[in-house]
């Protein structure tokens, strides 16, 4: 028996380097998809809303790695999967929120072949390692026709579904800092490999018992994963009381723009977001 | 336009024409008759259509046949070794672990990775294994039950390079 369900057509693209890469893309631009894993363009295509042409990064050898420096940070490749990611001893150790939110992300499959670089790009405002990543910051790295750019995961995040990332250019990695800030990440779903309905994720330097610097970051509760820069000023400066937390829950719902939709209603996430927030604050500070 | 795909399937080489919208599970079962392989949902969300790549369960339903130009995949009809079933495989005869069988590949292929992986998993480890792997038979306990037997076996290390 045949597919009952053919792939509506589009060329696919398997340049064996980078260069190769940018070049198709700087002619194809809007026209063309990035594919990583596969595990979003590909479903995309399914559905009909494919672009005419995939460029795949598939031959393109050396881009899975995920490399450690105390000096450096963290470096990950846009071919590294999210298993990879998951299973990496320094990420697990010094990143426990992107860990997290890699090892729970779908499934053992799809874990196998999603990247955490294609989550950052398809700008989804549930996506997990977007929050992960926007809690503990980090840059990415566009190679375009005229050479490599960063841009700052603050400023990549424009609108529903739109990074400053241009038409014709390649996120090749992402760079985060090396810190010995404590971050966790948590999300909410109706069953195990759904998508986020709520994800949170934090990092905070502590001196003594005292913040010294907080990153606070919510997704699939605005049309793009957002940071919350009231409740960030508020943990900066103050200890963990049961009264900073209080007004942490009291402060979430006052900086989001939840939505009803498929996965759940703005007046719940409004209520849990608060509730989630404070939850990894603690569990951050191994409270 | 088609376009000559060269791997191996079951260690045995393999050389497709096949277009760029082919998924994996296209090839399989429709050029090559590795019908093992089920058509589940086609979007990546049941888990029927899993083989290993590379040592590395994926979904053959949303992977484009093109990108495993050079790789080894693997499905479950590559699993027996010198004529005789893998232990998942023997275990899931043994402790009737399959009803309707659509999901079974599947779910021996993900248990075989965690094996590989992990050669004595407890019972949350298997059913973390196949968290994606959907039984609408619901016979889930004696899945479970099938790969702690296989753990168990003295064979467990057997199955896919």
């Amino acid at each position: 028996m045949a597919s009952s369900r053919i792939l509506p057509e589009f060329e696919l693209l398997l340049p064996q380097n980078i260069k190769e890469a940018v070049s198709a893309l700087g002619k194809l631009k809007s026209k063309a998809s990035v594919m990583a894993g596969g595990t979003d363009v590909v479903i995309s295509c399914t559905k009909g809303f494919g672009s005419p042409n995939v460029i795949s990064l598939a031959e393109i050898p050396g881009l899975d790695y995920v490399v450690y420096d105390s000096k450096k940070g963290l470096r990950i490749g846009a071919m590294a999967t999210l298993q990879q990611v998951a299973d990496n001893a320094d990420v697990k150790k010094r990143y426990p929120a992107l860990q997290r939110a890699c090892a729970i992300n779908g499934t053992p499959q799809t874990r196998n072949m999603g990247t955490v670089v294609g989550n950052i790009m398809r700008a989804s405002p549930s996506g997990d390692c977007i929050c992960a990543v926007l809690a503990i910051g980090g840059k990415i790295v566009l190679q375009g026709p005229k050479g490599k750019r960063e841009v700052n995961i603050d400023d990549f995040y424009l609108k529903y579904r739109e990074t400053a990332c241009k038409a014709d250019e390649l996120a090749i990695e992402i760079k985060l800092p090396a810190i010995s800030a404590k971050n966790a990440f948590a999300r909410m779903t109706r069953t195990t490999l759904d998508l986020s309905k709520v994800n949170v994720a934090c990092s905070l330097v502590m001196s003594g018992k005292t913040v010294k610097e907080a990153r606070v970051a919510v997704g699939a509760v605005a049309p793009t994963t957002i940071r919350l820069k009231k409740v960030e000023a508020i943990l900066k400066g103050s200890q963990i009381t049961d009264e900073v937390l209080q007004k942490v829950v009291a402060t979430v719902p006052t900086e989001i723009k939840p939505i009803d939709d498929v996965r759940s209603t703005a007046e719940y996430r409004r209520d849990v977001a608060g509730v989630m927030v404070k939850r990894i604050i603690l569990e951050a500070l191994g409270k | 336009m088609k376009y000559m795909l060269s791997f191996t399937v079951n260690g045995a080489p393999a050389d497709v024409a096949v277009g760029p919208t082919e998924t994996l599970l296209d090839v399989l079962r429709d050029r090559l008759g590795f019908t093992g392989a089920k058509r589940g949902c086609e979007t990546g969300d049941c888990g029927a259509c899993t083989v290993l790549v590379d040592g590395r369960s994926v979904r053959s339903c949303i992977t484009l046949a093109l990108t495993v130009q050079g790789k080894a995949v693997t499905t479950v009809e590559g699993l027996a070794r010198d004529g005789k079933p893998h232990p998942l495989q023997q275990a899931f005869h043994d402790h009737g672990a399959s009803q309707c069988g659509f999901c079974t590949p599947g779910m021996i292929v993900s248990l075989a990775e965690l094996l590989e992986k992990n050669p004595e998993p407890c019972r949350d480890d298997a059913r973390a294994a196949i968290a994606g792997n959907l039984c609408r038979c619901t016979g889930y306990v004696k899945i479970i039950d099938a790969a702690m037997a296989a753990a168990r076996s003295p064979h467990k290390k057997g199955g896919p390079a």
